[in-house]
């Protein structure tokens, strides 16, 4: 239903008319199509009351106070880098130096395995997230928005 | 044969928006500060109907303030601000949605209640009301794309020589690119109602 007009007329013409943007000409074209074409004049109903509908909608919006309370987004956001960074590399230390008195400790294989297979696992979970984000990234259709 | 009407000269700012920004750019900071108040509401309401998240929404719109201030010598104060608000606002969101799954809130926490206020015809307010509410709903279902695209449109009034503007496409390209999201929304609209029970 209304997928596109049985006349061939470009339908894209009407969003032009109900907006106001057509040159006069073109505004005249849809008009007569309109009185001729009940499958358009059905689309045209359609999107003008969605229009109609939408600017009407009121929204929910902060109180004024919300607007002081939030802490500023730079500050925030390099503190929490700095803690993601520090606590990264803290992680990377402990686990290598953990690893290193393992392998070479005299604890017995079924200790070695448990911990080097444990381990393993974080790692290996670690690179399936990256992996998941690294193709989110690629798909992502506002990657080449520039700021 | 030309369609659509030609898109430039760009529209010049409101009187009294002109004001702010010439004072604000001549180093005012009480003008600076009375135009961000100005932007918040746009940036919030911009960044609530990308989101669909008041919390998100809120980060972002704040966000989108502090990047205005921040690159604000790029901005030509002889054109009008909105535009270029928006299209900060929509560079907000996209990238903290890189970070963030997709959340939109139930249309409850989001639509304000009685949105078109008639005390006069309560029974008929509602009825419009449950109407804003699936279209607010199907304008979820859609992709970004044809999302933004609407929004800009239905919601702020864009003139597509704006859309074009914080899109960054041809103004050409605004109005087919529209009407194919307007074409798919009603899709999703009269499925909607069969599935209430409306067609």
């Amino acid at each position: 239903m209304h997928e596109s007009c049985p006349r061939g007329f470009d339908q894209a013409l009407l969003s032009g008319h109900l907006d106001g943007e057509l040159t006069q000409a073109a505004d005249q074209r849809v008009r007569l199509h309109l009185e001729e074409c009940p499958a358009c004049r059905a689309l045209f109903d359609q999107i003008r009351s969605v229009k109609e509908t939408a600017m009407s909608t009121q929204f929910n919006e902060p109180r004024e106070e919300q607007w002081t309370e939030r802490p500023a987004g730079p500050v925030s956001a390099a503190t929490r880098f700095t803690g993601w960074f520090l606590a990264i590399v803290w992680a990377l230390a402990l686990s290598g130096y953990a690893l290193w008195q393992v392998a070479t400790g005299p604890e017995g294989l079924a200790v070695k395995l448990l911990v080097f297979g444990g381990l393993t696992g974080v790692v290996l979970l670690g690179i399936s997230i990256l992996m998941d984000r690294l193709g989110e990234a690629r798909s992502d259709r506002y990657r080449e928005v520039k700021k | 044969m030309a369609l659509i009407e030609p898109p430039i000269p760009p529209a010049p700012p409101e009187p009294e928006e002109a004001v702010l920004l010439r004072a604000a750019f001549a180093g005012d900071a009480g003008a600076w500060e009375a135009l961000l108040r100005r932007c918040r509401r746009t940036a919030y309401l911009f960044a609530l109907q990308l989101t669909g998240d008041p919390d998100e929404a809120l980060d972002a719109a704040q966000e989108s303030l502090l990047r205005l201030f921040r690159h604000r010598g790029r901005f030509d104060p002889a054109r009008p601000l909105r535009p270029w608000l928006l299209k900060i606002v929509r560079n907000t969101v996209a990238d903290s949605r890189r970070r963030d799954a997709v959340r939109r809130r139930a249309a409850e926490t989001v639509l304000a209640a009685g949105g078109g206020r008639s005390p006069e015809d309560p029974h008929g307010e509602a009825e419009r009301q449950e109407t804003r509410r699936m279209v607010w709903e199907a304008l979820g279902e859609l992709d970004a794309a044809a999302r933004e695209i609407l929004i800009l449109r239905e919601y702020h009034d864009l003139p597509y020589r704006e859309i074009a503007e914080v899109l960054g496409i041809p103004v050409g390209t605004v109005m087919s690119r529209l009407h194919a999201a307007r074409a798919l929304m009603a899709r999703h609209l009269r499925r909607r109602m069969k599935g209430v029970g409306h067609a």
